[in-house]
């Protein structure tokens, strides 16, 4: 009689069916990266070339739209970082009635198709509103303007920056400012010296998130402030005028200028050792 | 001195209810009590760190119950050291004081504290206990006038935790710092504190000194949670007993006649089927009767049976090793005296020279004045 090495039965069992799942679990993925990779690699190849050499050459209305998309999208991230580090500093600290109906309508306008977000900012700032009236009597016209287009960007992204700003804020453990507290410092005092610093990357994230997606806004634009154009209008105008062909450029350039803060962010979780 | 008067607060659902108790100036104040008592929340709120606190707490005789934190001038170790992450050692030490004097002070603290060579490192760097010890330098660099700590030794090795121990006693003894700590070490709380305070569920249950507390505690639930081996359930007789002059004991847990009450006798207490003597001011009626261990004597009998014995003990009981267990220097003995289980504590060299094994026959007594009823 020979004697054979032999594996359990449930042990053979169970690693064929981690190696199915493996294999499954593979496939999708792949599936999954080529379906986000492949039209954004094409894109590129196709307009890519065409979009730099214009930027750089004789397309001066892609020039005008790409700066005009960095510098709404810049104010609307600013105003969105200093109004809303409050707010989520008050919903990581404090708990108080209608915390949970603030921090909803906080994420509210992510829910929103946006061109719906762009008809509810076209009911209150729109010629004929009290606000919009107001604004433009003081000479700051919102509709079909750059401030039009800050509205627009401002309202659907700021969402991530507070919800970003919230979870950096949580994080940071609140016995730390009551530490610095008992060694002197007044309350704004520990929050400059010991909070802020804490939650920096947090912050600095998330008012990229925030960047990103207000650089991405077409919806809301579109309807509050089609004209000055920006990068994203620019790209939807030349396809409906000239076709695949002549929105391509444009739509490279969009790609080519979402890697910036891509690496920004990543090279933030690199440095931070954790994931925002 | 710190002075609590009737401080009080809600925090969740847990309350801290009418605590009252003072730590006389320079005294090491010690709060003991089992985990979720409130100890941390009774520093935060003296701190002026929780809001809704009710009653008046005063440091140094002033009353600072409306002072923000950075205006009482106390210093916070919390158990987890909580160091500021984003600064240096040195950074972290110098953080509440100014100038030049003040990093001299923190400079000086982490030599005192032995860890000078930490000062340029991140913390995220440190040791758990290497941290205990930055917190206490950073606590200690503004010279507060109470210094509140949170199981500040729990991260550190016990040979360390006994070095640190006796530093930070020293340095509050030479600054005459007034200091609350709070720990769930019985040992500690002996060895480091002047004045005992016995917390649980949110309330004080006795202030004393830590000898004081540990043999007399107030109930039979406290004197379970502070570690009493023996609580056994009893009635004291009626109309026995008479008027009694205390003798002085140089037992540590024996009281000495001045905190014995002024009415004191000697009391009979039926313990089941034994009869236990007491000393003290007890009606008649059902107690508790503690009896800590140590004050437990254990001697072969001169011969089989004897039970009376000439001694000066009023409680003498023939009784059965039911069983012992040893922990280096020290034996427990599980005793079986007429069906009423006993633990007595005694050297194991004791122990071995008596030769003791279960089943033997011993003679086990007691002072009356170890026997404490509650």
């Amino acid at each position: 009689m020979r004697a054979t090495a032999s594996r359990p039965i449930g042990a053979t069992r169970s690693f064929g069916r981690a190696a199915v799942a493996t294999v499954v679990a593979a496939c999708l993925g792949s599936a999954l990266l080529l379906f986000i990779a492949a039209p954004l690699l094409r894109l590129t190849m196709e307009g890519g070339v065409a979009g730099v050499r214009g930027l750089l050459g004789d397309d001066a209305e892609l020039r005008a739209s790409l700066v005009m998309t960095v510098a709404t999208a810049t104010a609307a991230s600013v105003i969105g970082a200093l109004s809303g580090t409050p707010i989520a500093w008050l919903l990581a600290r404090r708990r108080f009635r209608g915390r949970a109906l603030l921090s909803s309508l906080f994420d509210l306008p992510l829910l929103l198709p946006h061109p719906v977000a762009g008809i509810a900012l076209l009911l209150v700032l729109g010629r004929d509103t009290v606000a919009g009236g107001t604004l433009l009597a003081a000479g700051l016209r919102v509709v079909g303007s750059p401030l039009g287009i800050i509205a627009a960007m401002l309202f659907v992204s700021v969402p991530l920056y507070v919800s970003g700003a919230t979870e950096a804020f949580a994080r940071v453990d609140p016995r730390l400012e009551g530490v610095a507290r008992t060694l002197g410092d007044s309350p704004w005092r520990a929050f400059r010296r010991v909070t802020l610093p804490l939650a920096g990357r947090g912050l600095m994230a998330s008012a990229i998130v925030m960047w990103a997606r207000a650089v991405s806004e077409f919806g809301a634009i579109v309807i509050l402030a089609y004209n000055p154009k920006v990068a994203s209008v620019l790209s939807f105008d030349r396809f409906t005028t000239y076709g695949l062909p002549g929105a391509l450029p444009v739509a490279a350039v969009l790609v080519l200028l979402a890697l910036g803060p891509l690496v920004a962010l990543r090279s933030l979780r690199t440095t931070a050792g954790v994931e925002y | 001195m710190l002075q609590l008067r009737g401080l009080s607060l809600t925090a969740g659902g847990f309350r801290l209810g009418d605590i009252s108790f003072a730590i006389p100036a320079g005294a090491y104040g010690v709060v003991i009590g089992p985990a979720g008592a409130g100890k941390t929340t009774l520093l935060e709120a003296i701190a002026g760190l929780r809001s809704g606190v009710q009653g008046s707490v005063a440091i140094g005789g002033e009353d600072v119950s409306r002072l923000p934190p950075e205006a009482r001038s106390v210093g916070l170790v919390y158990q987890h050291a909580h160091l500021f992450p984003h600064l240096s050692v040195a950074a972290n030490v110098a953080y509440g004081t100014t100038g030049e004097a003040g990093l001299r002070e923190a400079t000086a603290l982490l030599a005192r504290f032995g860890v000078s060579e930490l000062a340029e490192r991140r913390i995220g760097s440190l040791s758990g206990g290497e941290r205990q010890l930055v917190a206490l330098a950073r606590a200690l660099a503004r010279r507060p006038r109470l210094l509140l700590l949170d199981e500040p030794f729990g991260a550190l090795d016990p040979g360390r935790r006994r070095g640190v121990r006796a530093a930070v006693r020293a340095l509050q003894r030479e600054w005459a710092l007034t200091t609350l700590h709070v720990t769930h070490d019985f040992a500690e709380a002996d060895v480091l504190g002047d004045v005992l305070v016995v917390l649980e569920g949110g309330r004080v249950r006795q202030v004393g000194e830590p000898a004081e507390v540990f043999s007399r505690p107030a109930s039979a639930a406290l004197a379970g949670f502070l570690g009493a081996e023996n609580v056994l359930a009893g009635v004291v007789r009626d109309g026995e007993g008479s008027s009694y002059l205390v003798g002085v004991s140089a037992s540590s847990s024996v009281p000495s006649p001045d905190r014995l009450p002024t009415e004191s006798r000697l009391l009979s207490v039926d313990v089941g089927p034994l009869l236990m003597h007491a000393v003290g001011d007890r009606a008649a009626g059902p107690v508790h009767v503690v009896v800590r261990a140590s004050d437990i004597v254990l001697e072969r009998p001169m011969s089989a049976g004897e039970v009376h014995h000439s001694t000066s003990a009023r409680n003498v009981f023939p009784a059965r090793v039911a069983g012992r267990s040893s922990v280096g220097p020290v034996t427990e003995v599980m005793l079986d005296v007429n069906g009423v289980s006993l633990v007595a504590a005694l050297t194991t060299r004791s122990a071995e020279e008596l030769e003791l094994a279960e089943g033997d026959e011993v003679l086990a007594s007691v002072k009356a004045l170890a026997v404490h009823l509650c």
